[in-house]
C-alpha cells in the first residue's frame, strides 16, 4: 500500500482520501465478486421484471390463502336459495341523487316471458358496505378465532324476517353461494396442495435420485428402471385411477392428504432424474474426492457437499413443477374425482362449468379461470426468472 | 522492411455490462509480418482471444468494437474491422485467408458431422465446387498434417479422434485454403505435453511448408519460446512490451514481463523459489488514470509512476515498451511502432 | 456393432417396462376398498333387490375376486399377454372389444396434434431464437406461457362455448352421424377435429416452442460454432446445417414424453367434448370400479407411451453418431 513517510499533512490528508477511495472502490468489486450463488441470483432476479410482479402476485394469492376466512364475507356453508346463479352485485355510490357511500341494492328475482329467473335490483332500500363487519365464525391458521370479516353488507338493522343481503363481488352459484368468498376458501386447497406435494416430491426425490447418482451401480439400474416405468404413463389417467381409489366417505383433511400424495407421487421420478444427474456430475469433482479422503461420511459428503451445489437449479425445477399440480389438482377436482363437497378448490367450483347453457347463462362462473390461470401463470414466470437467475453463464 | 500481413492500430472493445462498462481491450496496435510467428502472451483475462476474434469480426455482439484491422490482401489493404458482421465478403476471408484454431480442439467440431464433412465444406466454399476435388483435398491435408489413414479417418466423426489427432485435423481445416495468417489461440494448452511438443513441430513444419504468418496467442512462455519470432505482451487490454522473442527473452523492460519470465520454471537453474506477480487482474472497469500495473508493480516510483498510462515507447532496436521507468519526465505525444 | 447392440438393449428394457407396468396397472386398479361385486350387489340392494351373503360369496368366486392379489394378477397378466383382458362388467363386454372401437379414433387424434404441434412449434422456435430480445420474441414467449397456464379441460369449454355462439350449435363429439360418407361428411369431421387438436396440442407446442428455443439458443453458444464461422460459413448455413440438426436429437428424445404429454391432454378433452376415444371410458369404468376395463385403458395407454419412446429411441440411433454418449446421457 501507498507509503507517506516525510509528506506534509495536507498531501497526507489528500493522499489518506485517496486511499479511503481506493479501498472502497476494491470493496465494491470484492462485494461482487464475492458474493454468494444466492446474492447473485437474488440480484439478477430483481432485474426480471416479470419475476418480481410475479412473486407479487403470488404473495398476494398467499395473503388471501391464510386470511381467507377474514376477507370472505361469508363462510364455507353458508348458502341463499333465492340467490341461487345471481349475477355479481353491482356496487352503488349514488342513491337518490345523493353520494352515501358504497352501497348494494336488494336483488329480487322475476321471470322473463321464456320462464327464465331473472335479477332486479330494488332500488327502495339501500344497504350500506361497511369494513369489519360481523358475520360467521372463523379461524385463521386454525387457531385464531374470530367472527369480524373485511367487508360486507352490514346486516344489522334487518328487518324481521326478511333474508339478509348478501355482497357477491363474483356473483353466485347454483346454490346461492358467494363465488368470491368461495374462490378465497377454495384456494386454500388449490394452492396449498401443490406446495405440500412439491415438498414431498422434494424429500423423495432427493432421497432416491440422490442414492442413484451418488452409489450408480445396480442401485442406480433398480431405481432407473422404477423411474422409467412411472414416466411410462400418461400421468392424467393414472391419476384419474389413483384418484378413483380414495375412498368414499373419508373425511376431508384425508381427502386432501390422499391428493396431495398423488400429486407428489406422480411428480417425484423427473425430479430424481434431475438430481441425480447434478450428482452424477458433482460427484467426479475433486472437492468431492477431498472430503471421501479426508474421511467425511457418505451422508455429510452428500448434505453438506453435493445437495448444495444443485440447490438452486434444483428449486427452479421445483417452482416449475407447481403448475403441473395445480392443474393436475384443478383436474381432478373438475372430474368429480379430487376434493368433495363440501371441501371447496378451484377445480369444484368449475365444475358447474361442465354445461354450455350454465356458462352461457352465469358467465360469472368463470371467474376461477382466471385464478387457477394466473396462478400457474405466475409460477412460471417467477421459476423461469430463478432459472435465468440460477444460471451462471449469463 | 519486410511487409506486413496484418495491422492492428488502436483496437479497443467494450461491453456493456449492467454493472457498467467492461473495457477488456483498451487500444492495441501491433503488426504481424510476413512468414513470421507473433506471439501474443498474457494471463487469462488480459484480452488476447477478444482481441484476435475481434480481427475476424466473430466476437459477441455485445462487444463494442472500434480501432483499425488493416489486412492486406493481393497487395492491397482493407479494413476488417468496416465490413458487416456476416457479410460475404468478410466470409470469403475467413478460413480462406486467415484461418483461426483454438483451444479445444474437441469441442472445435460439430460432434453430429464427419470430419470430412466439416472439411470439404470449407473447400467447397473457398476452393472449388467439384465436391469430388473437394475430398481429394481434404485428404491430401490430413495426410499432410500426419494423419494416419486419411480416407477412412475422413468418413469418421469427431467423437473417434483423440484430442491430439483432432488438433491436427483442426490444424489441417485451417490450412486447406493456403491461408495468409493463421490465428491459433492457445491450441496447445487442452492437450498433454508430449503431443503439444508434436503440434508445435508440426505448426513450425507447415508454417515454412505454406509460407503464412502465424499470431500465436498462449500464456505459456515456454510456448512462445519455441515457436515465436516476435512476441507482444498484454496485460489488462493493453501491449505493454514488444520485441523479438531473443530480446524479451534476455533483456525483459517491462517490470510485468519480468514477473512472467520470473515464474517460468528454467531446467537446470537453481532451486530458488519460483517468483509469483501479486495479485489478481484487476477487473477492466472504472479504472484509475494511472499505470495500470501500478498497485502490482515491485519496481514502482510514486513520483514516476502515479501518472496516467504510459504508451509504448522504443527502447531498442525491435523492442517497444510501455513503463514510466524508461522514460524522461517530459510527457510525450502517442507513438507509432 | 455399437448401434445393434444400443437397439437390442432398448427393446428389452421396453419389454421389462412393459411388465413392470402390467404390474403398477393391476395394483393400482386394485387399490380402491371393495371390489366390482360390491359395487354390483349395491346397486342390486339400490334397484330394490335382496342379495344374500351366500349370493355374494358366490358371485365373488364367480368373478374371482375372492382369489389373493399374486394370484389374480398373474391370471390377469397372462390374460393381457394371450389376449383375452377380461370382461367389462360395465358394458357386459370384452375388454378388448371396447378398447378396440376407441383405440383408432385415440391414436389418430394423438397423431394430428403431435403432426399440428412439431409442424408450428418447430418453425416458431427457430424464428424467436433467431430473434432473441426483440419484440416478436417476448410476444411469442408470453403467448406460450399463457399456452401452457389454461388448462385443458377450461379451453375446451371456452371453445365448445364460442363455437355455440358463432355456429349455432357446439362442435361436440368427432364423427358425424352416419360416419364420413361423403365429402360434406369429411368437411364436419374436420371442422369438428379442430376444437380438440387446437386445444391438446397447445401445451405441448408451446412448451416444445420453449424447450427448442432454449435448445438453440444453448446451440448458439458452443465453441464450434465459433469455430466454423471463423472457417467462412454464412449463420444461414449455421443455424440450418448445425445448430437445427443438433436440436433435431433432443426433439426426437423427446417424442415419447410428448406422446405421454399428449394423451393426458386428450383424455380430459375427450370427456369436456364428448370424443370417441378413451377418455370418457376411462372416467366411467374407475367411477364404476370396472376394474378389468379401466387397467386395459391404462394399459394400452402405457402401451403406446412405450413404443413411442422406443420409436424414438430407435431414430435416435439411427441419427446420432455417438450412441454411447446418448446412453451415458440418459
Amino acid at each position: 500500500m501507498m507509503r507517506t513517510k516525510g509528506k506534509t499533512n495536507s498531501s497526507e490528508r489528500v493522499l489518506r482520501k485517496e486511499e479511503r477511495k481506493l479501498q472502497k472502490r476494491i470493496k465494491q468489486q470484492e462485494k461482487y465478486f464475492m458474493s454468494s450463488q444466492w446474492q447473485l441470483m437474488a440480484r439478477r432476479l430483481v432485474k426480471h421484471k416479470l419475476a418480481v410482479i410475479s412473486f407479487v402476485i403470488l404473495a398476494i394469492l398467499y395473503t388471501g390463502v391464510i386470511f381467507a376466512g377474514f376477507i370472505a364475507p361469508q363462510g364455507l356453508e353458508d348458502y341463499s336459495a333465492t340467490y341461487s346463479n345471481a349475477p355479481p352485485s353491482k356496487i352503488h355510490f349514488i342513491h337518490n341523487g345523493k353520494f352515501v357511500g358504497p352501497f348494494v341494492y336488494r336483488y329480487d328475482t322475476e321471470f322473463d316471458k321464456f320462464r327464465n329467473k331473472i335479477f332486479v335490483e330494488n332500488k327502495e332500500e339501500i344497504y350500506p358496505i361497511k369494513f369489519f363487519v360481523k358475520g360467521v365464525p372463523y379461524k385463521i391458521l386454525g387457531f385464531i378465532e374470530s367472527d369480524i370479516h373485511l367487508f360486507g353488507v352490514d346486516n344489522s338493522n334487518l328487518p324481521q324476517g326478511k333474508d339478509p343481503v348478501v355482497l357477491m363481488l363474483f356473483g353466485a352459484d347454483k346454490l346461492g353461494r358467494d363465488l368470491f368468498s368461495r374462490v378465497l376458501i377454495g384456494s386454500q386447497v388449490s394452492l396449498t396442495v401443490p406446495l405440500v406435494g412439491t415438498f414431498i416430491s422434494f424429500v423423495l426425490a432427493v432421497i432416491i435420485g440422490g442414492l442413484s447418482g451418488y452409489y450408480g451401480g445396480w442401485v442406480d439400474t433398480v431405481i432407473q428402471r422404477i423411474i422409467e416405468v412411472f414416466l411410462s404413463f400418461p400421468t392424467l389417467p393414472l391419476w384419474m385411477a389413483l384418484s378413483a381409489a380414495i375412498p368414499p366417505g373419508i373425511s376431508v383433511t384425508k381427502v386432501y392428504i390422499f391428493i396431495t400424495i398423488i400429486m407428489s407421487l406422480l411428480s417425484w421420478p423427473n425430479l430424481a432424474r434431475v438430481v441425480r444427474s447434478k450428482f452424477l456430475a458433482l460427484k467426479k469433482e475433486d472437492y468431492v474426492l477431498a472430503a471421501r479422503l479426508a474421511g467425511v461420511s457418505d451422508f455429510k459428503i452428500i448434505i453438506r457437499h453435493l445437495v448444495p451445489g444443485f440447490m438452486s437449479y434444483l428449486i427452479v425445477n421445483l417452482t416449475l413443477g407447481i403448475p403441473g399440480m395445480i392443474l393436475g389438482e384443478t383436474s381432478m377436482s373438475f372430474l368429480g374425482l379430487g376434493m368433495r363437497p363440501p371441501a371447496t378448490s378451484w377445480g369444484v367450483l368449475l365444475q358447474e362449468c361442465q354445461s354450455i347453457s350454465n356458462i352461457a347463462n352465469c358467465p360469472w362462473k368463470l371467474i376461477p379461470v382466471i385464478f387457477v390461470g394466473v396462478a400457474v401463470l405466475a409460477f412460471n414466470f417467477l421459476g423461469d426468472g430463478m432459472r435465468d437467475a440460477a444460471d451462471p453463464y449469463k | 522492411m519486410v511487409n506486413s500481413v496484418l495491422k492492428v492500430e488502436d483496437l479497443k472493445i467494450e461491453i456493456k455490462l449492467d454493472e457498467g462498462m467492461l473495457t477488456p481491450v483498451r487500444g492495441v496496435s501491433f503488426e504481424v509480418r510476413e512468414n513470421e510467428t507473433l506471439g501474443l502472451v498474457g494471463e487469462s483475462g488480459c484480452g488476447k482471444s477478444l482481441t484476435c476474434k475481434a480481427i475476424l469480426g466473430i466476437n459477441d455482439k455485445k462487444c463494442k468494437t472500434t480501432g483499425k484491422i488493416n489486412f492486406s490482401k493481393d497487395g492491397s489493404e482493407i479494413n476488417l474491422l468496416e465490413m458487416k458482421k456476416d457479410s460475404a465478403e468478410i466470409r470469403s476471408i475467413r478460413g480462406k485467408n486467415i484461418s483461426m484454431i483454438f483451444q479445444e480442439p474437441m469441442s472445435s467440431f460439430s460432434p453430429l458431422y464427419t470430419i470430412g464433412n466439416q472439411m470439404s465444406e470449407v473447400i467447397l466454399l473457398h476452393m472449388t465446387k467439384d465436391k469430388k476435388k473437394a475430398k481429394e483435398l481434404a485428404i491430401e491435408a490430413l495426410r499432410r498434417v500426419g494423419i494416419a489413414n486419411p480416407e477412412k479417418r475422413y468418413n469418421q466423426y469427431p467423437h473417434e479422434f483423440s484430442g491430439g489427432m483432432l488438433q491436427r485435423v483442426l490444424i489441417a481445416m485451417a490450412l486447406v485454403c493456403n491461408p495468409n495468417l493463421l490465428i491459433a489461440d492457445e491450441p496447445t494448452t487442452a492437450l498433454d505435453v508430449t503431443i503439444q511438443a508434436q503440434i508445435i513441430e508440426l505448426m513450425k513444419q507447415l508454417q515454412k511448408e505454406y509460407r503464412m504468418a502465424i499470431l500465436y496467442i498462449t500464456h505459456d512462455l515456454g510456448t512462445v519460446a519455441q515457436i515465436c519470432d516476435r512476441v507482444a505482451v498484454m496485460y489488462l487490454g493493453k501491449i505493454v512490451e514488444i520485441g523479438t522473442v531473443h530480446e524479451i527473452f534476455k533483456d525483459p523492460k517491462h517490470p510485468y514481463t519480468k514477473g512472467l519470465l520470473g515464474s517460468v520454471h528454467k531446467i537446470g537453474g537453481n532451486n530458488e523459489r519460483l517468483f509469483s506477480i501479486e495479485g489478481t487482474v484487476p477487473l477492466a472497469m472504472n479504472l484509475k488514470d494511472r499505470c495500470s500495473f501500478y498497485d502490482r508493480c515491485v519496481f514502482r516510483d510514486e513520483n514516476k509512476c502515479n501518472r496516467p498510462e504510459p504508451c509504448l515507447k522504443e527502447v531498442g532496436k525491435e523492442h517497444s515498451v510501455a513503463c514510466w521507468l524508461y522514460e524522461s519526465n517530459e510527457p510525450h505525444e502517442k507513438e507509432g511502432i | 456393432m455399437d448401434k445393434w447392440r444400443y437397439i437390442a438393449k432398448r427393446l428389452v428394457l421396453s419389454l421389462f417396462t412393459l411388465l413392470m407396468i402390467t404390474f403398477v396397472v393391476f395394483f393400482v386398479i386394485q387399490l380402491p376398498p371393495g371390489d366390482f361385486v360390491d359395487t354390483l350387489v349395491e346397486s342390486m340392494v339400490a334397484q330394490g333387490e335382496r342379495v344374500t351373503e351366500q349370493e355374494i360369496i358366490q358371485l365373488k368366486a364367480m368373478y374371482g375376486v375372492d382369489r389373493p392379489f399374486i394370484v389374480q394378477y398373474l391370471d390377469w397378466l397372462s390374460g393381457i399377454l394371450t389376449g383375452d383382458w377380461g370382461v367389462s362388467y360395465f358394458y357386459n363386454k370384452s375388454v378388448i372389444s371396447i378398447i378396440g372401437e376407441t383405440l383408432w379414433p385415440t391414436i389418430m387424434i394423438s397423431l394430428i396434434t403431435l403432426f399440428i404441434t412439431y409442424a408450428i412449434s418447430i418453425p416458431v422456435a427457430i424464428y424467436t431464437a433467431k430473434h432473441q430480445y426483440q419484440l416478436s420474441d417476448y410476444i411469442f414467449t408470453f403467448l406460450g406461457f399463457v399456452g401452457m397456464a389454461v388448462p385443458h379441460f377450461l379451453l375446451a369449454i371456452l371453445l365448445m362455448y364460442l363455437s355455440f355462439k358463432w355456429f349455432g350449435t357446439p362442435l361436440m363429439g368427432l364423427f358425424p352421424e352416419g360416419g364420413i360418407v361423403s365429402w360434406a361428411s369429411f368437411l364436419e369431421f374436420l371442422k369438428r377435429l379442430i376444437i380438440p387438436v387446437i386445444v391438446i396440442s397447445l401445451s405441448g407446442t408451446c412448451g416444445l416452442i420453449r424447450s427448442i428455443r432454449a435448445q438453440m439458443l444453448d446451440e448458439q453458444e458452443r465453441p464450434y460454432v465459433l469455430c466454423t464461422r471463423a472457417r467462412g460459413v454464412s449463420e444461414k448455413k449455421l443455424t440450418y446445417k448445425y445448430q437445427m440438426r443438433a436440436v433435431l436429437n433432443p426433439i426426437v428424445a423427446g417424442l415419447g414424453p410428448m406422446i405421454a404429454g399428449i394423451f393426458n391432454g386428450s383424455t380430459i378433452t375427450a370427456i369436456v367434448l364428448m370424443l370417441p376415444t378413451q377418455g370418457p371410458v376411462l372416467l366411467k369404468a374407475l367411477r364404476a370400479q370396472d376394474v378389468y376395463l379401466s387397467g386395459g385403458i391404462l394399459m394400452i395407454s402405457a402401451i403406446l407411451v412405450v413404443v413411442g419412446t422406443l420409436i424414438s429411441d430407435l431414430l435416435l440411433a439411427v441419427l446420432d453418431p455417438r450412441v454411447k454418449y446418448i446412453e451415458e446421457s440418459k
